[in-house]
């Protein structure tokens, strides 16, 4: 209907140059726009669908190309992050050797003894470094134990939970001193410390360095538990050691020879 | 030679899993003896001379990871060596529940003879708890003990077919 009605108003009201193939090709317009603008349409969509399906397949390879991407960054990162948590570590050892004014060396931990009956940690660095057995093994934290036994490249260290270790310790607070034995677990235990003596739980012990096999004033833990039995002479007294053994990843070995000579294998 | 080549790739890798790459996420009673199992097939499965051949590498490996005093755990290892050849000889039946009561049996006879041992030296560092864990693992290991053993078993006799 409005094509018919456009075609008379041109018909009837035609300006002074009109043509016959304008008209006509006015009534096409008109006539068959609605069909052009589907058909225009519906090119336009398959073309789009077309080309955004091509490009689909090029934004999914690009898609799998940048997640390939962000994993490998993402790994970066995250040794990025391990190396500076492990440059924060090792500036802390650092500090800590300059503080202790001996001659020390680093060793990383590279294992844990897995028997059940026996504590212990192998670490890199052995006689080769100068490492020999009997040195003390410190860790920023407070001590970690002494060295066992020594292979070229590769160093024992009893904990010092382990029930072979034992150490001249005083505490801190009241100056009482005691000899310190490993009991398994993160736990020492203190024996020889009269009933009548000042311990109780919170108190920091340290190594007195009498008997040379730990650098003097280096912390071994804090007093859990300190009872005191009906029956016997001494106090009942736990000690959880300072440093988490299964979390330490690097330590200081003290270069220096223990005062008491050690035997290998029986500390 | 195969049997003694399966040993000790069970005992090293088994050894190196546990020391060098599992012992900082797992705790102890969950990490299997391997080379322990080594010794205790030498012993049940090999004969003669082969089976003691076998048992001296994860006797060292032994020695080597656990760290008590030197030669003890060597020499230690020979004697499960001996007794699980004495028992292979004598009363081994080859049977799962065989293999379960004698590997059980020789971890609990070494681990009742350390701790008397270092109890006797004065060092007291059990607990009960210590010894729930130490039931972990004996029962852990014998369990594995016989899922390798049926493994092993019958990959040996598809092979003699």
């Amino acid at each position: 209907m409005i094509a018919l009605l456009g075609s008379a108003i041109q018909f009837f009201v035609r300006s002074p140059g009109f043509s016959l193939d304008r008209f006509v090709g006015g009534i096409g317009t008109y006539v068959f726009r609605p069909v052009y603008e589907s058909v225009g349409f519906l090119r336009q969509g398959v073309s789009s669908v077309w080309s955004g399906y091509i490009e689909l397949v090029t934004v999914s390879r690009e898609n799998a190309e940048l997640r390939k991407e962000a994993a490998e960054l993402k790994e970066s990162l995250k040794e990025s992050r391990d190396a500076v948590l492990e440059n924060q570590r090792l500036k802390e050892l650092l500090r800590f050797s300059k503080t202790l004014k001996k001659k020390t060396v680093g060793a990383r931990v590279v294992g844990h003894d897995v028997s059940p009956w026996f504590q212990g940690i192998f670490i890199e660095g052995g006689s080769g470094a100068g490492i020999e057995a009997g040195m003390a093994v410190v860790a920023p934290a407070g001590a970690v134990g002494r060295v066992h036994r020594t292979y070229p490249d590769l160093s024992e260290v009893i904990l010092l939970t382990d029930s072979r270790f034992a150490a001249d310790v005083i505490v801190e607070r009241t100056r009482v001193r005691a000899i310190a034995e490993g009991m398994g677990g993160n736990l020492c235990r203190l024996k020889y410390v009269s009933k009548t003596r000042d311990v109780v739980a919170g108190d920091r012990i340290l190594f007195s360095g009498f008997d040379g096999s730990m650098p003097k004033g280096t912390l071994l833990g804090t007093v859990v538990s300190a009872d005191r039995p009906r029956e016997g002479l001494f106090l009942n007294i736990r000690v959880v050691t300072a440093v988490n053994f299964l979390s330490v990843e690097e330590v200081l070995v003290v270069l220096s020879r223990p005062a008491v000579p050690f035997r290998g294998g029986t500390p | 030679m195969r049997p003694l080549l399966v040993l000790l790739a069970l005992s090293f890798a088994g050894t190196a899993m546990n020391v060098w790459l599992l012992s900082g996420f797992l705790p102890w009673f969950l990490l299997p003896d391997f080379s322990f199992l080594a010794i205790v097939y030498s012993g049940l499965f090999l004969p003669g001379p082969l089976g003691f051949l076998a048992a001296l590498p994860p006797a060292v490996f032994r020695e080597v990871t656990i760290s008590g005093p030197p030669g003890v755990f060597f020499l230690a290892s020979l004697g499960v060596y001996f007794a699980a050849s004495e028992i292979g000889r004598r009363i081994f039946l080859r049977t799962e529940v065989y293999v379960l009561l004698i590997v059980a049996g020789l971890l609990a006879a070494e681990s009742v003879s350390v701790v008397l041992l270092l109890v006797l030296e004065g060092g007291n560092p059990f607990s009960l708890l210590w010894g729930a864990e130490e039931v972990v693992r004996i029962a852990w290991t014998s369990l594995l003990a016989v899922f390798l053993f049926m493994d092993l078993y019958g990959r040996w006799q598809r092979i003699r077919e």
